[in-house]
């Protein structure tokens, strides 16, 4: 047998199910429309690092799957969020990514609303009266918010579980890298992907494109053993890979990280991760985190936002220190991330047309080395939750073929 | 030596050619052996200003050696420079900044923007041809898509 003709082609792979997914999870706009409420409507997403909204009135403005939000610190020091949208006419209020503010007017006809959401004023209120509407009915929508070890966390519904029992211990791992000190985030930026959102997840939680990046073939391919590592699934498919070293001296131009610089709980050449599900990981590598989110435009493309975090106040020549191993690897112009989203662009370029029909995620090495476990269980989760088979997906669970 | 402003236009014009032709040896013959390289960004989402790409000489050099062994982005950028303001910061160094924009060609020939920049070169005047001894790059642009492997 060579290549494959249409029919095998399209037929389902040869292996247990959940060991494939189907192309149609890509590119089925029901399967989209079920991800957004299903998943974005039920989940906690991490929107942001406490330490952007440091001081009393600092907001935020993120984007949630289409959604605005503003995150905001309030004058009692609680931070909360709200949807980004006067109450009024839906008009988006907030259009800076960030700032201080006391009250936040829209544009439109000057509602305004004060740092806890409630409306404070409706210019012209008595035109109103008749029709009964008050102030006090007219407050911005509130987000469930919540925080742990400074990243704070965002769901879009009322009555989710709180989030320590979404999280179930699954970062338990940076108790300590995130938990001991006073980080803030020094390194942003996104951008919008040509992929589906699940693209760039799965290049966090496929351990086995390592070989893609000469990078991590001189560094990390070349350090530590490979029955060292460990996959620990937690629930609702959160994982924490662990046991991975680098070698930063083996590739040229880079160097060893000093102890100096190293994060507290961590070893200068050790390398962890964490994917919480469905859409967030956070990557710590001897002297620096990374945190990255990923979220839905449509279908077919992705946001993708990262963040550097380091400890606040540093002196000046640690923290360029600090920006360079990040930078080495996850900037921009890294030697690590625009690798990884070139592969996500290629692979929505192979589904978006039909011309792949599955991905294979078949690799078992018993949860250690480059087993597919993390994507086998977040394929397991997203079918509970969308009550679809990722083989199959426009087929609901327990409907015949 | 005398150096005019041609001879400037025309080192930050040969420093943007030879990256687009990704011809790294050249690039850093115009280069001097104490040459910084930097590209930041301003981060309105965390309120700072952000380095994203810092390099010496040696560095770049390193660097340049091992592109060829990366998975890089498909197509040409080509850098579009619009020399702005010289100052003469001494009688053997000048500084210029440029405005660059740098438009990413794929492989079917299709254009788009892919940043806009403003270059500040410092550029030393002491020796036989004018060398570039610093050059920090500043990007109004901050979401690059995939990235890129080598310098703007």
């Amino acid at each position: 047998m060579t290549a494959r003709n249409a029919t095998d082609w399209e037929k389902a792979p040869a292996m247990p199910a959940g060991h494939f997914v189907s192309g149609r999870v890509y590119t089925d706009d029901a399967v989209f429309a079920d991800e957004k409420a299903r998943i974005f409507g039920k989940i906690w997403h991490l929107a942001c690092h406490e330490s952007e909204v440091p001081n009393a009135y600092d907001f935020r403005a993120v984007d949630y799957a289409g959604i605005p939000l503003i995150v905001v610190r309030g004058r009692d020091g609680m931070v909360r969020t709200f949807i980004n949208v006067c109450s009024h006419r839906g008009a988006k209020i907030v259009n800076e990514p960030s700032g201080n503010a006391k009250r936040f007017t829209c544009f439109y006809h000057l509602w305004s609303y004060d740092d806890r959401g409630a409306c404070i004023d409706i210019p012209r209120a008595e035109g109103y009266a008749q029709s009964g509407l008050r102030k006090e009915d007219a407050g911005l929508r509130a987000v469930r918010t919540e925080i742990h070890l400074g990243l704070v966390f965002i769901t879009l519904d009322d009555n989710a579980a709180p989030l320590a029992d979404f999280l179930d211990g699954a970062l338990t791992a940076f108790d300590d890298v995130l938990g001991r000190g006073d980080l803030e985030v020094f390194h942003y930026h996104s951008a919008v992907l040509d992929a589906n959102w699940k693209a760039w997840q799965e290049t966090n939680l496929d351990i086995y494109h390592e070989f893609m990046h000469v990078l991590l073939r001189r560094t990390q391919l070349t350090a530590g053993r490979m029955d060292e590592r460990a996959v620990t699934l937690y629930r609702n498919a959160h994982a924490l890979s662990s046991g991975l070293k680098a070698k930063y001296e083996n590739y040229a131009g880079m160097q060893a990280r000093p102890d100096a610089l190293t994060l507290p709980g961590i070893a200068p050449d050790d390398f962890f991760y964490v994917n919480l599900f469905p859409n967030a990981s956070l990557l710590a590598r001897g002297t620096v985190i990374r945190i990255d989110t990923v979220t839905p435009i449509d279908a077919r493309r992705c946001l993708v936002e990262w963040r550097g975090l380091a400890p606040r106040g540093e002196p000046g020549a640690a923290r360029l220190l600090r920006m360079r191993h990040h930078n080495q690897y996850w900037g921009p112009f890294g030697r690590n991330v625009p690798e990884d989203a070139f592969a996500v662009e290629a692979c929505e370029k192979g589904f978006a047309g039909g011309g792949a029909a599955f991905q294979i995620i078949a690799r078992e090495e018993n949860m250690s080395a480059q087993d597919d476990g993390m994507l086998r269980a977040w394929y397991a989760e997203w079918a509970r939750r969308m009550d679809r088979l990722p083989g199959d997906p426009v087929r609901r669970e327990g409907e015949g073929s | 030596m005398t150096v005019v402003p041609n001879e400037l236009r025309e080192l930050v014009h040969r420093s943007c050619f030879a990256l687009d032709r990704e011809d790294f040896s050249e690039f850093l013959s115009y280069c001097a052996p104490s040459f910084e390289y930097r590209i930041s960004a301003y981060s309105p989402e965390i309120r700072k200003p952000m380095i994203w790409f810092d390099q010496d000489y040696g560095g770049l050099e390193s660097m340049f050696d091992m592109v060829s062994q990366h998975l890089k982005r498909l197509g040409t950028l080509f850098r579009h420079p619009s020399m702005g303001i010289i100052d003469r910061v001494s009688d053997t160094e000048m500084k210029i900044v440029t405005s660059v924009l740098i438009v990413d060609t794929d492989p079917n020939g299709r254009s788009k923007l892919f940043a806009a920049a403003r270059y500040t070169d410092t550029i030393d005047l002491s020796g036989t041809a004018p060398r570039l001894t610093a050059r920090f790059v500043n990007l109004e642009t901050r979401d690059l898509g995939v990235g890129s492997h080598i310098p703007l």
